[in-house]
């Protein structure tokens, strides 16, 4: 498959317009109706689905019973029953985990296979996808990405509300991590970090444009995350089309200052950092706010009480 | 019951050969190293057909001018999997100038940590990681950190190429390879990617690549292998993922411990990897292949 198939994905939508529109809709647990919720949160956001090639991005790492590390199967079943609802033309589900190798058991562990009908048939490993070259990848003349994301007419970011012991929160923006071929850059994606974790982060964010996010703060992680953390009830889902704008309002939710995010001042040409450009929907994030616990290392990008710093 | 389980393992693996005569990760996927190598030691068996010598001549027309092997034909990089490749060299008997120059490349190639400046850095500052950086592995690709995977392919590699290379780095490479396995072993007992501890707090070991990391230590007479083999042994009795289950066979029969067959009833899975490795995890399968045969440490 031919390297243009990247340029699409990188140039299909503008520059940011600063005007983007950010749902935070209530969802106590994952026994309710989430289709319902999920389909709000699309309708909310204006997204156009009809006849688009989608691939849902949930964030898989690894299995721990005693903690929430992974999208819960539930909110990914929904989205894909709600985005089918649509009219998409396709909707696959797609990962590419960092450290393990075994993707379907990871996914088979996270309940996913039970939780999916037909789940094997319905998923792609983005590690050992087929892969194209894009060029001038975060100051690599080249660097390969798997064809089914680049392929995407729209791919849908689905992480799970987390801190994150090196970035400070990994949402929607960090979970694109999970679209690099660990069969070209192994396990862990090594590269990345020595990159730069926030740019690559933004490098990855500036390639793939054509996007919405439904963050699953439904249970979310807190402390040492993304895997050590404690689980947190937060009871969210959280939408958008702009990574940035949700990422933004998401640290605002974990009472995290966004504007100390090192990858969300890099991105502030790709999206919306500044609530005034954010035309928050359903919940305003400052009422709905639940600070996450940090570890000492992130201290300093607590949001203040009054949220006014973020 | 190896009949009923093997045929239509090996009959999968047969039918969905490219026609360039690689295989892809899944079928109808294009050529990678990865799994046209492990599909190669599977149909190991097969070794004079005509597809099988498709298959061979397609992974020898991967190798770079470097002596690298790149993991497809699309992706002009020199990668991990040049390990395979020279592993694949030894089971074939084929010690030519291709298999030298693979050895050269994996006997030059380290993790990032362990160059120079790197490691007088650490002597003043705190990894956060707590590699230790003087103990060299190999990365799975070149300037990148070492992690146990790819050092425990490339230990196979050099331990079964040790007979036909002449080169003294051999040696201190395969000790310090096994030293860094050695010392980034969880507190569990087992093995992960390769950190066995993130800020402070220690990391669980992985089943797979417990696996790897002890095919890796084959022939090592310092370490005390035998409760890392115990835990290997508990996590395949516990272990429902058929990924782990197979490279812990491996691992495990390549020790000598007696595994129970899998059941003839699991079906086979599209993934032609772990297609591969059932293959070879079956009692009479080609875990031999992954042994040492010449130099240990």
């Amino acid at each position: 498959m031919a390297g243009g198939m990247a340029s699409c994905q990188r140039s299909e939508r503008t520059a940011f317009a600063g005007n983007s529109p950010v749902a935070v809709l209530k969802a106590k647990s994952y026994q309710q109706d989430l289709t319902a919720t999920i389909l709000e949160g699309i309708r909310l956001c204006g997204v156009a689905v009809k006849d688009k090639r989608v691939l849902l991005k949930p964030n898989l790492v690894e299995f721990d019973a005693s903690t929430a590390i992974n999208t819960d199967v539930a909110v990914v079943a929904a989205a894909l029953e709600a985005f089918r609802s649509l009219g998409a033309a396709s909707v696959t589900i797609a990962e590419g985990p960092g450290h393990r190798r075994d993707t379907l058991g990871i996914a088979d562990e996270a309940g996913y296979w039970k939780g999916v009908r037909n789940f094997e048939e319905q998923f792609v490993d983005l590690n050992r996808d087929d892969v194209s070259p894009v060029k001038n990848f975060a100051g690599m003349s080249q660097f390969f990405l798997p064809n089914t994301a680049l392929a995407a007419d729209l791919i849908v970011s689905m992480p799970k509300m987390k801190t994150h012991h090196w970035a400070g929160a990994t949402l929607s923006m960090k979970n694109f991590f999970g679209l690099v071929p660990g069969a070209v850059y192994g396990w862990p994606k090594n590269t990345l970090h020595y990159l730069g974790i926030d740019n690559s982060i933004v490098a990855l964010n500036r390639q793939f444009r054509r996007t919405f996010a439904i963050v699953d703060g439904i249970v979310g992680m807190e402390g040492n995350g993304p895997i050590q953390g404690k689980a947190k009830d937060v009871g969210l889902l959280v939408f958008g089309e702009d990574l940035v704008a949700v990422d933004s309002t998401c640290c605002r939710i974990m009472g995290i200052d966004p504007a100390k995010i090192g990858y969300l001042q890099q991105a502030a040409d790709l999206g919306a950092v500044d609530p005034r450009q954010i035309h928050q929907r359903g919940e305003n994030p400052l009422s709905v706010r639940n600070d996450f616990a940090l570890i000492s290392e992130f201290a300093a990008v607590r949001l203040d009480s009054t949220g006014r710093n973020g | 019951m190896p009949e009923d389980y093997l045929r239509p393992r090996l009959e999968a693996l047969r039918s969905y050969q490219n026609p360039d005569g690689g295989w892809g990760y899944f079928p109808g996927k294009r050529s990678w190293l990865e799994p046209t190598a492990y599909a190669l030691l599977a149909l190991y068996a097969e070794a004079e057909t005509p597809a099988w010598q498709k298959g061979w001549r397609l992974l020898r027309s991967w190798q770079r001018e470097d002596g690298a092997w790149q993991p497809n034909g699309h992706v002009p990089e020199a990668h991990w999997s040049t390990a395979l490749a020279v592993t694949l060299h030894c089971v074939h008997g084929v010690h030519d100038a291709a298999f030298q120059n693979g050895v050269s490349w994996l006997l030059n190639l380290s993790g990032a940590e362990s160059r120079l400046f790197v490691r007088l850095l650490s002597m003043v500052t705190a990894s956060p990681t707590g590699h230790d950086p003087s103990f060299r592995g190999w990365p799975w690709r070149p300037d990148a950190t070492a992690w146990i995977e790819p050092t425990a392919h490339t230990l196979v590699a050099l331990k079964r190429a040790a007979p036909q290379v002449r080169d003294a780095e051999l040696s201190r490479r395969i000790v310090l390879g096994e030293g860094m396995i050695l010392r980034r072993r969880c507190s569990d007992g087992g093995w992960n990617y390769g950190s066995k501890a993130a800020l402070g707090i220690d990391l669980p070991s992985y089943p797979e690549t417990t696996a790897l990391a002890l095919l890796g230590l084959q022939g090592n007479r310092e370490a005390d292998l035998a409760p890392a083999l115990r835990h290997a042994f508990h996590l395949w009795q516990d272990s429902r993922s058929r990924w782990s289950r197979a490279w812990l066979a491996i691992s495990l029969r390549a020790f000598g411990t007696n595994v129970p067959a899998e059941s003839p009833e699991q079906p086979v899975v599209r993934d032609l990897i772990l297609n591969s490795l059932e293959v070879l995890a079956a009692p009479d399968g080609g875990f031999r292949h992954f042994r040492p045969e010449g130099a240990v440490s």
